[in-house]
């Protein structure tokens, strides 16, 4: 052998796997970190390009997008939305579940499909002012 | 680069070991338990890992090109070749600077590759949707890897441990 590997783990090991953790964490707060539940809009982007935009608050039921050569149901609701259907290889899309916070997205990376929630969004419809 | 015929029927060996170990993950969905895009055990590594060790870091890279290609072309997904390829070569040039220090054993290396590896499928999501939100992802794959890792690692260590009575490395 040209270069004898240890084999019983060594304290530098748990070194190495506590900076993965780290950065793991550092990772974390930064992406996961504020999430919004209120005021939610669905941004539903295929091939890098947005084709769908969604206001939570309205409770919008389910929609179907294509995507690439795939076709995916996603049920959108006041609290969240998922992807109920797709006939992608993986349905790892379908198994993400639903996601209720924004920054939060899934992605179904056969179908280039990503579906992204982004918060505190005014209502779109809501009356800006009374008058009178 | 040179091989001799010993050195090109091990790492032709090893490409095939490094086929099947893919494919027999593909029995074991992790993603099941896991779903996130991309999450895998990493079977394959353990061959990466081994070859590094054994053959030098030009056999090893050659192994893992050789794979990549040919688990493109065999599940007929050339668009999961550049996937595999960023991830692999992420894995590999981790695991080649974390060898080198000597202070590490397999276990760390293969943690190393393991993270790198994810970093690297990530990398590639990204430039492929043109989006950062693949990286709302990695948080749990670098924590993932830490499990795969040391899983692979441990499949290393039992393969050299099981080898260091044989003369099929030496020389």
């Amino acid at each position: 052998m040209r270069q004898p590997p240890k084999l019983r783990p060594t304290l530098w090991d748990f070194l190495t796997a506590l900076c993965v953790a780290a950065l793991a964490v550092i990772v974390a707060v930064f992406q996961w970190r504020g999430g919004q539940t209120q005021g939610l809009t669905a941004v539903v982007s295929v091939d890098g390009a947005e084709v769908d935009r969604v206001f939570l608050g309205y409770a919008a039921g389910e929609k179907t997008y294509q995507a690439g050569d795939y076709t995916l149901t996603v049920e959108y609701d006041q609290d969240g939305a998922q992807v109920l259907a797709s006939d992608c290889p993986t349905r790892d899309c379908v198994h993400t579940g639903t996601i209720t916070r924004s920054g939060q997205s899934i992605v179904c990376l056969p179908g280039r499909f990503i579906l992204h929630l982004e918060g505190g969004a005014a209502d779109p419809n809501a009356i800006d002012a009374v008058l009178g | 680069m040179k091989l001799t015929t010993k050195q090109l029927t091990l790492c032709a060996l090893l490409t095939a070991m490094a086929l099947a170990l893919s494919y027999l993950e593909n029995l074991f969905p992790l993603s099941l338990a896991i779903p996130i895009p991309g999450v895998k055990l990493g079977l394959a590594n353990i061959v990466t890992l081994f070859a590094l060790y054994a053959l030098g870091a030009e056999q090893a890279l050659l192994i893992l090109l050789s794979r990549c290609l040919l688990g493109a072309l065999f599940a007929g997904n050339i668009n999961a070749l550049f996937f595999s390829l960023l991830g692999g070569l992420c894995a590999m040039g981790a695991m080649i600077v974390l060898s080198r220090r000597q202070v590490l054993s397999v276990y760390g290396v293969s943690v190393g590759g393991a993270a790198a590896h994810n970093c690297g499928q990530i990398a590639a999501a990204m430039l492929t949707l043109g989006s950062s939100a693949p990286l709302y992802y990695l948080p749990v794959l670098l924590a993932v890897s830490l499990l795969t890792g040391g899983l692979t690692g441990l499949a290393a260590a039992c393969l050299f441990q099981g080898l260091s009575h044989t003369d099929l490395m030496k020389g």
